[in-house]
């Protein structure tokens, strides 16, 4: 029996071929996303371990570590060197230039350098710096340069028992350092300062009542000639219970295990994506072997006629599957690792900072996990067909072999099944959907997840019994275009289990790209609307940004900022001393209403804003007990007076005069703010380091803070995510089209006879072509368009859910997105029936005499 | 656009032959491995006739009406179909020839499956993109005796009524001649001579040309006239045959042929079909 069967697969090769390609892609899917999991958890062990450079041992305890048990290490007989591990972040600024990196204190011992000088040196005195090489080009400064350090000081003696104070340091750059084992790449690269300083300034940052400042973890460089395991016993006993001594590799994988759980979800959603691949990999093979089986109906019953079983034919079938699904799935694996290692030597020569393993490592479970799921979904995909060929009655070897004939749909349970599971699943779908209306958005969430999906099984369960329906309506749109469009309309209509199939299969992976793309489109514009009330200016300039009223932003600053490219408008402000009737004297500042509103995004909040009025931020209103419409009086420095009407509603936090009444309450208000709006703030990321660098030879320290970028920052997310996704999905759709091309080879080779009988009673070559064409088209076009309503409608759902806590949700639909799907959807139906169309247009009509 | 109306081509009895073919041959493989299928054959088949091709296995009747169609190419000689030589046409003038001037009646019906016994009937005019003259159709279907089966689809109706459907789907364009390889082939001997009389009485009464092959001599004495053939030549001409005259004619072919031949004889019905 093994042997017929392999003769028979021999017979099948073609057909087999193009059936295990869906395979071998699910399964490269599956296989490169865990080997990208491995790299990723590679990447991240190696960099923690960097961080320890060549320290021997690394002690941890699960409370941390305080100063003096770091201390008590030291006194440990065989240890040399020991350094606490220990971060702090440091706010640094050239000129208009800034930045937020990670400081780490300069190691005590040369074997803890993680960092390498690259010119200068490590820093030895308070007050200097080792910056990386490229923070120190990003602020423009060079060694002996001076940097400034702003950090918060918990002051005791201000008001109410104490409030953080700014304090600036000036810091000398004193080396530049490069990061040659990516220690602290994935931070962005580390600043070095003395240890004393670290330790000064996390001191003058705690408030009193802070608990003892305590370290994760301390390095330990041992002596020469100490055996490690006699050192790590001692370094327990000297440490606080439950204590560890581990070495720095040790050490980076349990850290690993810690920090990347977020790594595994994001393994785990890709995962699912490639489920979804799989599973229309599935939908693919169950036909192929449907129609194998069918096209060896009368062999099948030949052998039965002779003597084979039921179970015989069924495990012939299922040994088939099996070897289909192995060979396949090798050759995914195969084709998986090619591509991981492909993508690893790309991100090598690409030099993304981060150090990259040169080899992709091979684990059990990469190349097991995808040989047993592909051979699986194969194995299970041809239970169908398998039951199919049992059912074939001896008999069946001695009819004539007819035309293939009309086959039914599905039977009454599948239909019971199938609306139960859609209604249910849109009733839960519903159910979050107003759950997430109603204010709790993860419960609605969830709901709607769930809902949707059973709701979508039971679509897909149903589909055999309408999507015929839709095929043959629109069949008979395209009738009146002639007769080659109503055989083809006929042809994909005689097989509704078949078309519903390869058509399902498209219709998967295109609901799901139609409901991303959906989803995002509603999400962009509803957070577009969320982002102009949050994000009001593009970007603000100012020498006020730490309360005080600020110097005057110099003219040629002014004139600089203008001069951008991407910049197209800026407004003055000018802060004025007020005092309010209570007493409380805060800075206002005055600006000119007309150009307020000509600049800011939300120009509806500033309706009212006209000279008399002061505009007072809602977060304001209660504490400082202003209601809209209140007459307030304003008194300035000179003591000025002037009576405004407030109205509620401001661009940030600040509160808003006309600018001429800000210059009658004080006249010596100077400009101290510039709200710049940009052309695109699609093109923020740019326009704002270029303001940045236009301002930088300014002496009075001026912020830019570049609001725009993290709108464009949100913008991108969201684009990429959007992209990401739809680029895995992709590869649902492309297997599903393999099935299109699959179902149509199959049919033409089913129906030899028949075409060749259509060409002797008068079709042409090119009608036959055609028809071909059309039907590949009818059934990728019924599938696409299916799915992108359905994708549409699911994406609806999922953004009200989702989005409704933020306010309004305007529901978009993708059109560019939508198009595009469907053209290449009715492109790549086209596409599929060349192939299949040339081997129907060669048949000979002769062929229509032949018997059999 | 096309708007040619199909009509039945005027009965001529006289006049000259419908199909013709000269000096016609066609071999297979070459040298030593060479088959000839056909051997030079030269025949006409008048028009307004009955005409049956008969002949052992093997011995080329399928290849001389497949060449006749212009279903296959031949490696000599020349055929015709009125004054149109369809040796030498090109695909779509051999598409264009088989939608208005040839009908073919095949052994297994190939109906298609999926549309209904007057869908069938009508595909022919459609795929030409004509109109189908309803005159002709209602002729047709009443003298093939299909009125109560037109709307069933060919799974629902019997061999004998799946092969009436062919013929009427033959004719349907008033094709100058059809050609209907064995076409009781597949049917059971009543049905058989069902669908013999309905070709017999479209010729007379509806005034077509009918070539068929067969090996049935009972089938071959509906027809006007038979041809036989033998190592694909022409090895005998009946008129107004009998059952009885055809087997005389057929055994006469037999003692023509040496005792040794019958051994190869299976070998080149293979090769012939293939």
């Amino acid at each position: 029996m093994f042997r017929l069967t392999l003769a028979q697969m021999r017979r099948s090769i073609g057909r087999l071929v193009a059936a295990g390609v869906a395979i071998v892609i699910g399964t490269a899917f599956v296989t490169a996303t865990l080997i990208a999991g491995n790299v990723m958890t590679q990447t991240t062990n190696d960099s923690i371990a960097a961080q320890f450079a060549d320290a021997d041992l690394v002690v941890s305890a699960p409370d941390d570590l305080t100063a003096s048990e770091v201390d008590a290490l030291r006194s440990v007989p065989g240890v040399d060197a020991v350094d606490a591990v220990q971060f702090m972040y440091l706010d640094l600024s050239h000129g208009a230039k800034r930045v937020f990196q990670l400081g780490v204190p300069a190691p005590s011992d040369p074997r803890f350098e993680a960092l390498e000088v690259v010119e200068g040196s490590m820093p030895t005195g308070p007050g200097q710096v080792s910056l990386p090489t490229a923070v120190a080009e990003r602020l423009g400064v060079g060694i002996g340069d001076t940097v400034t350090g702003s950090r918060n000081v918990w002051d005791e003696s201000a008001p109410d028992g104490g409030d953080y104070e700014e304090v600036r340091d000036e810091l000398t750059v004193v080396g530049t350092t490069d990061d040659p084992y990516g220690a602290y790449a994935q931070m962005g690269g580390a600043v070095v300062v003395t240890a004393d300083d670290v330790a000064a300034w996390q001191a003058a940052q705690a408030m009193p009542d802070e608990p003892e400042r305590t370290y994760s973890a301390a390095m330990v460089g041992l002596a020469p000639g100490t055996d490690l395991e006699t050192a790590r016993a001692a370094l327990v006993a000297a440490s606080p219970d439950q204590a560890a001594a581990v070495t720095p590799d040790e050490h980076a994988q349990s850290q690993a295990r810690k920090m990347t759980g977020d790594q595994d979800v994001f393994t785990y959603v890709i995962l699912g994506f490639a489920a979804v691949a799989l599973l229309v990999a599935a939908l693919v093979i169950a036909n192929t072997f449907q129609v194998l089986v069918a096209q060896r109906t009368r062999t099948l019953a030949l052998l039965r006629a002779v003597g084979a079983n039921r179970s015989q034919l069924a495990r012939s079938v299922l040994t088939e599957a099996t070897i289909l699904g192995v060979l396949a799935s090798v050759a995914g694996i195969l084709l998986g690792g090619l591509l991981t290692q492909v993508a690893l030597l790309v991100a090598r020569g690409a030099d993304l900072g981060v150090p990259i393993p040169a080899t992709i490592t091979v684990t059990p479970a990469v190349v097991l996990v995808p040989l047993l799921v592909g051979t699986l979904v194969t194995v299970v995909a041809s239970f169908a067909p398998a039951r199919a060929a049992t059912r074939v009655a001896p008999l069946e070897a001695l009819r004539p072999a007819d035309a293939p004939s009309l086959s039914r749909g599905g039977g009454r349970v599948r239909l019971v099944v199938a609306s139960l599971l859609t209604l249910g699943g849109l009733a839960v779908l519903g159910g979050g959907i107003w759950l997430g209306g109603t204010g709790s958005p993860e419960i609605g969430l969830l709901a709607g997840v769930a809902g949707g999906a059973v709701s979508f099984v039971g679509v897909l369960v149903g589909a055999v019994y309408w999507l015929p329906g839709v095929v043959s309506f629109v069949g008979r749109l395209l009738a009146g275009t002639g007769s080659t469009a109503r055989l083809a309309t006929a042809n994909t209509l005689r097989n509704p289990r078949r078309t519903t199939a390869t058509s399902t299969a498209l219709l998967i992976g295109v609901t799901l790209v139609a409901m991303m793309s959906t989803g995002a489109a509603s999400a962009r514009t509803s957070l577009d609307a969320a982002l102009d009330d949050q994000y009001p200016v593009d970007v603000l300039v100012a020498t006020d940004a730490y309360g005080s009223t600020g110097d005057a932003v110099p003219d040629d600053v002014v004139r600089a900022v203008s001069g951008t490219e991407g910049v197209s408008r800026v407004v003055e402000l000018s802060g004025a001393t007020v005092t309010l009737l209570d007493g409380a004297e805060m800075t206002m500042h005055g600006v000119d209403p007309e150009q307020a509103r000509g600049v800011v995004r939300t120009p509806d909040v500033l309706a009212a804003f006209a000279p008399g009025t002061v505009m007072v931020p809602e977060a304001d209103a209660e504490s400082w007990d202003v209601a809209e419409g209140d007459r307030l009086e304003l008194t300035g420095p000179d003591g000025a007076t002037l009576e405004v009407t407030a109205h509620l509603g401001a661009i940030g936090n600040g509160w808003l005069l006309d600018a001429d009444d800000a210059k009658t309450l004080d006249p010596d208000a100077v400009v101290s703010r510039l709200w710049v709006g940009l052309d695109d703030t699609g093109d923020a990321t740019q326009v704002v380091p270029a303001i940045q660098d236009a301002i930088v030879s300014s002496d009075t320290p001026v912020e830019v803070a570049g609001i725009a970028v993290e709108r464009a920052a949100m913008q991108s997310v969201i684009d990429t995510i959007l992209g990401v996704i739809v680029g895995l999905l992709a590869v649902a759709v492309v297997i599903a089209l393999i099935g299109v091309a699959n179902t149509l080879s199959l049919s033409v080779i089913e129906r030899r006879r028949e075409s060749a009988t259509l060409r002797a009673i008068g079709l042409s070559r090119g009608q036959l072509r055609w028809m071909l064409a059309i039907e590949g088209m009818l059934i990728a076009g019924v599938g696409a368009v299916l799915g992108i309503v359905l994708g549409v409608l699911y994406g609806w759902a999922g953004a009200a859910t989702a989005l409704s806590v933020m306010g309004d949700v305007s529901l978009a639909v993708p059109w560019r997105d939508v198009a595009l799907v469907l053209v290449v959807a009715l492109v790549a139906g086209l596409v599929a029936s060349v192939v299949p169309g040339r081997t129907a247009a060669r048949t000979s009509p002769v062929a229509a005499l032949a018997v059999d | 656009m096309d708007t040619t109306v199909y009509r039945p081509a005027d009965p001529a009895p006289a006049g000259p032959p419908a199909v013709r073919a000269r000096s016609l041959r066609k071999t297979y493989g070459t040298g030593e491995a060479a088959v000839h299928a056909l051997d030079g054959v030269d025949v006409d088949f008048e028009r307004g006739h009955f005409t049956a091709i008969m002949g052992p296995s093997g011995s080329g009747k399928s290849t001389l009406m497949h060449l006749l169609a212009g279903l296959d190419t031949a490696s000599s000689g020349h055929a015709f179909i009125g004054d149109t030589e369809v040796t030498g046409l090109n695909d779509n003038a051999l598409t264009q020839l088989r939608r208005d001037r040839v009908g073919f009646v095949f052994q297994s019906f190939n109906l298609l499956p999926m549309f209904t016994a007057e869908q069938n009937i009508t595909l022919p005019v459609e795929l030409a993109n004509g109109k189908v003259d309803r005159a002709w159709f209602d002729t047709l279907v009443r003298t093939l005796g299909l009125e109560a089966r037109l709307s069933h689809r060919p799974s629902e109706l019997s061999g004998g009524q799946q092969q009436r459907v062919a013929i009427a789907r033959a004719l349907i364009a008033g094709p100058e001649v059809v050609f209907a390889d064995e076409p009781t082939g597949n049917l059971d001997s009543r049905s058989g001579a069902e669908v013999l009389s309905f070709l017999r009485r479209s010729v007379r009464e509806l005034g077509r040309t009918i070539i068929m092959v067969t090996h049935d001599p009972t089938a071959a004495a509906y027809a006007d006239r038979v041809v036989l053939i033998a190592d694909g030549r022409i090895a005998g001409d009946i008129t107004d045959p009998t059952p009885e005259s055809v087997l005389a004619g057929l055994d006469a072919l037999r003692t023509l042929e040496a005792p040794g031949a019958d051994g190869s004889a299976p070998t080149t019905s293979q090769a012939v079909r293939a």
